[in-house]
This record gives structure tokens, sequence and C-alpha cells, in this order.
């Protein structure tokens, strides 16, 4: 009874995809994190246990709010730690930290900061500050090296990765297609796609031009978007509820999937791996959604 | 004897021979006729005359013995022929014509005559021959008849005396039969003028003589002992009799001591005679009730002072009962059968009362019962009464509540202390509605009995854990358990009890809150005070009851009926939390094993439009504030504070919402309905952003979790 109560109020909060593309890890408000395997789910045989995780583990006091995988690493952000746990471990469901041995990780924090850490050693190695309330985004624009950050100030903030200087700082807010001062004026998204940015949040979900610095088309989506990404001519986005939206870069809302949890934290998609190209959402509940064909919902992979 | 002969022969030769007048006058004259008869007359004749003449005997007795017969039949056969010849010549004479009275012819006659006499006298020799050798042999068949009889009489004599010896030879004295000490123990016991071994060794008879002396005297002298015991023995009778009379005179002097002693009993508390008297009439239960009265007074005399257990009922009946237990199941089956062809060949109204009857008889209950009181520390006693099925082979109970004080005042507590849902699900899933012996189902088939649960507030509820009490297993219970009877009864009492009393005192808790929550106050005991912060401004302005069906149809609870987590045995409760214009109603679900299940509430905001926890996860992150944390929540040991700590927390949660979403503005610069009073370290968090709902304790802010 108790286990089925935890579940009725279990939010979903990230996703990521393991590096061979086969496994998804999703992180949850208990501080859980629990490992499916997609290649199970999605065979021809698949039974409800198949739904099931491999391996669900306590990572984190407090909810894990963000996952992100390296090509051996899975890492996860709690309550003001990081975790770092190897794939290849965690497939064989066996869990323990250690550190990577790669690039730089650039975390954005609950203290308003910006901050880039070593991988190898595991060192910060400088401080972004700018911001004036929490980080909700962050995105990394590869070709010009830049780091592009939202918050709760509602200001979204680019900095230069090799500097570690702020570039430009939109206040979305300020502009009046976006903005809805009834939601407030917070970031809760960021996605780039070269000279292309989405924002939203309390503002419209917003298609920006980066060299002009202004917006080209709003999205009249009516929640608040928190999480959207490109995906080839279309912008995927999911927030307040129970839909993914698909839009055009013209500014319309193609269509709205509906899907099982009433309000959606993350959304993935597995470009990874060509056999398992699955989009998986996850919200309020605790149950994530997949999509293989990502015009509906195939099935639901349960905590 | 002869003369006598003669003399009586006279007469008859006088009579025999008037044929011939000339004979007898010639005899009656007394001349004497010569005869011209031959010499075959010649004789001695005796007569006699009364002239006394010379007396002449006549004894032709005396001639025929001279005479021989063979002659005599010589002669007779020449008189035949000379008569034939005679007559040959008369008749030729006649025939030749011859006068009747011619001298020859006369002549003729004449001889003829004395032939006739001859034959005549030949006659009488030969009867008289033939009488003599009659005579003759009439005595010697005398003398043989004679002769015989004493034969006879000898012959009878011997048989009579060899039946004698042979009776004598049979006769088996009675001594024989008395057993007799051996030879060898005789001679050496017996004293020498009994024995007289000088004689005896010699002689049998003597020997057998003395050893029935001896007999004799040792049976006397025991005879005599058996009288002196005999008497003896009547004394010692009369002794006890005399004894026994005492004790019985001592017995009402013994109850009226025990009575006068009872009310000692009672103040040490240890009721010997009470309990006495129950195990006397523990002896007529049946089986399963005694092992829970073995085991429930077992445990209340070791672990549990407050549990006491009673017999009540018609002891006489069950007295009854348990003499004709095996015929009356026997004439039930028997009559069922017949009733059951019986019902197939006729159809009438009457089948159903038959029914009805059959029905009763199946579900009667058996006419002790048990009582259990539990105690509780505020006064409280939880009576439980245990009743036996006894063709079902189930048992059930019946509950009562006494309350020290009367409870009274709290419409929504109509439900808690209800005795038919007071013991629901005390183990989860156990409702008491279905009996849990899978052979009653056939026995209900046959009586058309398709629900128990019709008859279950009659007889009581058939709870499992009360069967388990019992010592009574039953297959469907799972095959775990390998204990039966009394193994299985102790090792569920405790738990079982223990689980009763919690759930007593969570209801009557309950019961209080409840009044008090009808008044529109939380009350929050001091020990959790800490939970919460000084002020709360939200307050409960309605606390009712709802209905199952009432509670389905509420839009916001859909998710709760989805995942299961609610079913038709729980209690529904909606509370409404108001602050300004923000009213919260919950809905909560109340299982009947709180405090053991946490109860489940269900948010819907009617502020500036209606959200629930479904479209909005800051009422969602309520819900879980409350819903999730027990631990937090439940207070000191029983818990019993859980629903009312839910309540407040939920108080305490709204205010946080109302004065945080303050911050977003609303196009309206005015000022703010809920000022923000809450000292909260952040405001949003996360990608949902939600409100810090969780209170700490002595800094007494808000933060996230």
């Amino acid at each position: 009874m108790f286990i089925s109560l935890q579940l009725l109020h279990m939010s979903v909060f990230s996703q990521s995809f393991s590096p061979c593309g086969r496994f998804l890890a999703a992180g949850n408000n208990y501080g859980e994190i629990a490992v499916f395997s997609l290649s199970a789910a999605l065979s021809p045989d698949a039974s409800e246990a198949s739904q099931k995780p491999i391996l669900n583990f306590t990572a984190h006091d407090g909810p894990v709010f963000s996952l992100l995988s390296t090509d051996t690493h899975l890492l996860s952000a709690g309550n003001g730690e990081i975790s770092a746990w190897s794939w290849a471990e965690l497939i064989k469901k066996v869990r323990i930290s250690c550190s990577v041995n790669d690039n730089s990780l650039i975390v954005g924090g609950g203290d308003n900061n910006i901050h880039i850490m070593d991988m190898e050693t595991g060192i910060f190695k400088s401080v972004l500050k700018g911001h004036t309330d929490y980080i909700h985004c962050l995105c990394f624009k590869e070709r010009e090296e830049e780091i592009l950050s939202g918050g709760e100030d509602g200001a979204v903030r680019i900095w230069d990765a090799r500097t570690n200087r702020p570039v430009h700082c939109i206040e979305v807010f300020k502009y009046e297609e976006c903005a809805r001062p009834q939601f407030g004026k917070w970031i809760s998204c960021l996605a780039t796609d070269s000279d292309w940015m989405l924002c939203g949040g309390g503002p419209s979900l917003s298609l920006w031009h980066l060299r002009s610095m202004s917006p080209t088309s709003v999205f009249p989506l009516p929640g608040c978007q928190r999480e959207a990404v490109f995906y080839q001519d279309l912008i995927m986005s999911v927030g307040e509820g129970p839909h993914v939206s698909h839009c055009l870069h013209g500014g319309t809302v193609k269509a709205q999937i509906p899907c099982t949890p009433s309000s959606l934290n993350t959304l993935a998609l597995n470009l990874k791996n060509s056999e398992h190209r699955v989009m998986t959402v996850g919200g309020s509940s605790h149950q994530i959604d997949v999509f293989t064909n990502f015009s509906y919902r195939a099935f639901s992979l349960s905590f | 004897m002869s003369s006598d002969a003669v003399k009586k022969r006279k007469p008859k030769v006088v009579r025999n021979e008037a044929g011939t007048p000339e004979t007898k006058r010639s005899r009656a004259e007394g001349d004497q006729v010569t005869y011209p008869a031959g010499p075959h007359l010649i004789g001695q004749r005796k007569l006699i005359t009364a002239k006394n003449q010379e007396v002449r005997v006549y004894n032709e007795e005396v001639e025929l013995e001279d005479r021989d017969p063979q002659q005599d039949y010589m002669l007779y056969k020449d008189t035949c022929a000379d008569l034939a010849k005679l007559m040959a010549e008369i008749q030729e004479l006649k025939s030749s014509g011859a006068k009747v009275g011619s001298v020859e012819i006369e002549e003729r006659h004449r001889q003829c005559s004395v032939h006739f006499i001859t034959l005549k006298k030949l006659n009488r020799l030969a009867h008289m021959r033939l009488k003599k050798g009659r005579d003759q042999t009439h005595e010697a068949k005398q003398r043989v008849d004679v002769l015989h009889l004493q034969l006879q009489n000898l012959l009878y004599e011997v048989m009579h005396l060899q039946k004698e010896i042979s009776k004598c030879l049979e006769f088996k004295s009675q001594h024989e039969e008395i057993e007799l000490v051996s030879e060898e123990e005789f001679f050496q016991e017996a004293p020498a003028e009994i024995s007289r071994p000088h004689v005896t060794r010699d002689d049998n008879h003597q020997l057998t003589l003395a050893r029935l002396d001896w007999e004799l005297e040792q049976r006397k002298r025991l005879a005599e002992q058996y009288k002196m015991s005999l008497a003896r023995k009547e004394k010692i009778q009369k002794a006890i009799e005399q004894k026994r009379e005492y004790l019985s005179s001592l017995q009402p002097g013994l109850q009226n001591i025990m009575q006068a002693s009872l009310p000692v009993q009672e103040y040490l508390s240890m009721p010997f005679e009470q309990m006495q008297k129950q195990a006397e009439v523990a002896r007529h239960l049946p089986p399963p009730l005694y092992v829970l009265l073995v085991q429930a007074a077992a445990y209340g005399q070791a672990c549990d002072k407050t549990l006491s257990v009673n017999i009540s009922g018609d002891v006489d009946e069950a007295k009854a009962l348990s003499r004709r237990p095996e015929d009356s199941q026997e004439d039930e089956s028997d009559s069922d059968a017949e009733e059951e062809q019986q019902n197939t060949k006729r159809r009438r109204a009457t089948v159903g009362v038959q029914l009805e009857d059959k029905r009763k008889a199946m579900l009667r209950r058996h006419p002790l019962s048990l009582c259990v009181d539990l105690k509780c520390k505020d006064g409280s006693v939880l009576h439980l009464f245990f009743y036996y099925l006894m063709n079902l082979n189930i048992l059930t109970v019946k509950t009562k509540v006494s309350t020290a004080t009367d409870l009274s005042g709290a419409v929504s507590a109509g439900e808690l202390l209800n005795s038919e849902s007071l013991l629901n699900c005390l183990y989860a899933s156990d409702h008491g509605k279905e009996t849990p012996n899978p052979a009653n189902r056939y026995q209900f088939d046959k009586v058309g009995i398709t629900t128990f649960a019709d008859y279950v507030s009659d007889l009581g509820h058939p709870y499992v854990w009360v069967q388990k009490l019992g010592g009574l297993q039953f297959s469907s219970d799972g095959a775990q358990s390998e204990l039966r009877g009394s193994a299985l009864s102790a090792s569920h009492m405790e738990k079982t009890m223990k689980l009763l009393r919690g759930r007593l005192q969570a209801r009557l808790a309950l019961h209080k809150q409840f009044s008090s929550l009808e008044h529109s106050i939380i009350p929050v005991s001091s020990e959790c005070q800490h939970l919460f912060p000084a002020k709360v401004v939200s307050g409960l302005t309605r606390w009712t009851m709802m209905s199952y069906q009432e509670f389905t149809e509420l839009g916001f609870v859909q998710h709760v009926l989805k995942a299961g987590l609610v079913c038709e045995t729980d209690l529904f409760f909606m509370a409404v939390v108001e602050r300004g214009t923000a009213r919260l109603l919950a809905a909560v679900v109340l299982n009947p094993r709180y405090p053991e299940v946490m109860p489940l509430f269900s948010l819907s905001l009617h502020w500036k439009g209606e959200r629930s926890g479904r479209t909005e996860d800051n009422l969602r992150a309520m819900e879980s504030e409350v819903n999730v944390f027990r631990a937090e929540l439940q207070g000191p040991r029983p818990g019993l504070q859980l629903l009312t700590n839910q309540i407040q927390r939920l108080c305490v949660c709204l205010d946080v919402y109302l004065e945080t979403e303050s911050q977003v503005c609303d196009g309206s610069e005015g000022p703010r309905e809920f000022p923000r009073e809450k000292m909260c370290l952040r405001t949003a968090r996360g990608p949902s952003r939600l409100k810090p709902f969780k209170y700490n304790h002595p800094q007494g802010f808000f933060s996230h979790r």
C-alpha cells in the first residue's frame, strides 16, 4: 500500500539515454534513479516485466533534477551534489560512484552561478556569475563554444566558454510578443541549433535568431514549457499539460500528442541508436511514456 | 371228585336216555334189564336205591381206563356197519311187502336199538375220553402256568436286583464332589485322631471317611471365621456410615465459607470459585470455543491483565446437544435426502417453508458463547461475543463498545464505532462478509443460501482471525501455516489482541477528534506542535462524512480510484479549509486499519478558478506532503494523531501556497490578498517550480524537500 502511495506521488524530473542507446536512466523526486532496458521493452515479446526498471537505486537525498550521459558515465545531479555512475556498471546492475575522465562539465546551480568542472580531476575550473536567481537550464553551442543559460530571473545569458565572460543577456520577459506576465518571467527551457535558440517558461516558447537577437516566432502553447528540443525540422516541447507539442519553425503548433503524466518535466530523444529510436517523456507520474513513432504514445515504462 | 362227577353225570345219563323211553322206564323201575349186548357192556355199575339194597357202583370212568380206544373205534365201525346192514334188510323187507309189525322187522328193530345203544355208549365213552384228555391237558397246562409264573417272578426279581446293583454301583456319593485336600496334605495336616493312618492307609473306605471328616472340621472352622469377619465388616460399615454423615453435614458449612470468601477473593483478585465454575461450564463448550477460552484466559493471565473471558449461554441446552450430536447429524443428512426427493416430486408453497427451516437448522448457533472483554486505560471496554455455528464449523464474533464517558456529538463519527464495521479489516482484506470455510459452499447450495452476508448481521462476522483464534484452519488461508488447534490460536492471540485494542483506541481517539473537527478545531497535541509553525491562518471550516457513492462522483479523486487504493469498506470524509477567498476541498479516504494505513487526501482548490492535484504540480506536491510522510506525522507511539496532524499540515501548506503564489503578479498591482508571512528560503525550485512546503522546526522556515 505504501509503495503504491509513493508511486502515486512520484514525479520524473530527468532522463538520459546510455551511450549505446539501449538503456534509459530516469531520476525521480525521491532521489532514485531507475535504469530501463529499451531493447527489452521494444522487443516484440515484451511483457509487463520488461516495462519495469532493471535497476533502481537511491542516488541522492533530494530529487534528481538532471541526468547527463557521457560516453562512459552517467552523471546525476541532486540537491547539491553531482554523482557519476559508470554505465558499464549500471548495465551490470551494480552501482558505484566514480569519477570520469573526459572534458569539462558545466553545472548550473541553485546558487545562481554556473560552474565549470574539469571532469578528469573533479576540480571546479571556473565560475560564471551573473544570474540573480537560480538557473533552470543550460545548453552549449559547440560551434562558437558558447554557453547559454536560462534562469528563474527571466534572463537568458550567453557566455563565452573560452574566456568565461558574459557575451549577451536577453531578458525575454521584456519582449511583448513572448511575455506572459500572468505566469511569470522565469525561463525554464533552452535549446540551440546553430543560429537558432528556443526558450520558454513563464513567457511563451519562442524561437530566436541569435544573430539578430530577436524572436522570430512565438508558439501559442498554453502552459509553461519545461523542455524543448530541435528535431529535424520540428520543434518538440513539453511542459504543463499532458501532451507533447510538435511545432514548426514558422510558429504553428502542428500537433499535441497526449500522454499519461498530467504535466511533463523532461523529454529525451534517443538518437544514438538507430534501432531504438524513441522519444521518452516523463513528468508528474511514475510512468515514462515511450514514443516509437513520434506521433503517438506506444507504451509506458513504470518505476 | 370222581363221585361228584358221577353224581353229576348220572342225571345226565338219565336225561340222555330219556330219548328211548324204554330204557328210562326201565331204569326208574329199577329193573335190571339185560341187554343182549356184547361183552363190552360188562362192567361195574353203581346204583343207589332207596331200599339200601346192595349198592352197585357203576363207574364208567374206571371202565374207560380199561378199554382201548382203537378197539372202540373198530367196534364203532362194526356197529355202524351192522346198523347199515340191518337197515338195508329192513328196507328190503319193507319193500318186499312185509308187514310193519312182523317179527323179522321187529327183530331187526331190536338189533338196531341195541346197536344204537352201543353207539350211544361209544359216543359217551368218546366224550368221556375227550373230557379226560382235556382235563389232563388242563392240569398240565395249569402246572405249566404256575411254573411259568414263578419263572416270570424270578426273572423279574433278577432284573430288579440287577438294576439295584447297577444303581448301587453307579451311585456317586456327594462326597466325591467335595474337593478334598490331597492325600499327602491330609496326612500332613490332619491330627492323628482323624487321620488314623494305621487304619486308613490300608483301607480306602476309611481313608475317604477320614478325609471327609477332616474336611468337615476344616469347613466348620472356616465358617466360624467367616461369621466373625462378617460381623467385623458390619461394624466397620456402620462406622463408615457415621463418618459419611458427619462429612455431609460439613458440606453446608463449607458452602457458607465459600460464599463468605467470595468478597475476599475479589478483593485479592484471585477468583478461584469463578474459575472453577467456569471450568465446569467449559467442559460443554464446542472445541473451537474451548481452544479460544483456554488461550484467551492464558494470555490474559500471562500478558494482559485487562483481558477477561466469560462463558455465557444455556448450559443445559449444551449438555443436551452433546448427548446426541451424531444422531442429529445423521438424521439431518437422511432427512435432507428424503426431503429433496419429496421436493422434486411435488413443488408447492411449502417448499419455501421447509427450506427456511433447513436454513435455520444449518445456521444454528451453539447455545454457549464466549464473551471477551478488553479494557483500555481510559475505561472504555471492547466486548467481543464469540459464537460457534455448529453445522458450518465456523466461529463468528459480535462486538459492543462501552465507554467510560458518554460519546456524543460527532455526527460524522457515527460509523466509527458501529458494531457492524468496527472490526472490519483488522487484518488486511479480512472483511468478514463471507464464510472462510470452503466446505460451507456446498452446504449453502443445498439450502439455497446464496450469500452469507445476509445473515452476518444476525449471526456475527466470521472473520479469518476469529477462526484462527479458535484453532480452525481452512485450506483457503494459504498452505503456509502448519499449526493446528491450540498452537495456531496461541500464535495469533497476542497479535490479534493488540490489534483489537489498537483498533478500539484508534476509533475512540478518532471519535473525539471528529467531534472537535466538526467544531472547526483541529486538535493538535503538545507533542506534535513542533511539526507546525506557531501561526496557522487557514482554518478548517467543515468536516463531513461522505458515502462511497459520493466519493466516486468527485472529479479530483479519479486517480486514487484508478490506482486501486480505495475500496468500499473505507470511510470517506470531506474537509474544507478556507482562507480568505480561497477554498480547499480535501476528500479523505480513511482505511478501517487506521492508523496502520495512512488516510489519503485528494485536493481541489477553488481560488481564481478551480485547480486540482491533476492540473497543478503544486497541489500535487501538497498532496504528497500530506499523504506520504507518515513517520513525521504520526506523532507519539500509537500514532493516533495522524489524521489531525495531516489536516493541520494541509492548512499550513495552503498558507504557504497562497502566500507564495502572490509573488506572481496577476496584472493588478494592488495589495496582495495574502501577505507574505512565512519565511521561505526560496519560493520555487526545480523544473516544476514547486513551492517550499517543508517546515523546519526550531528555525521556523520553509524549504523544499
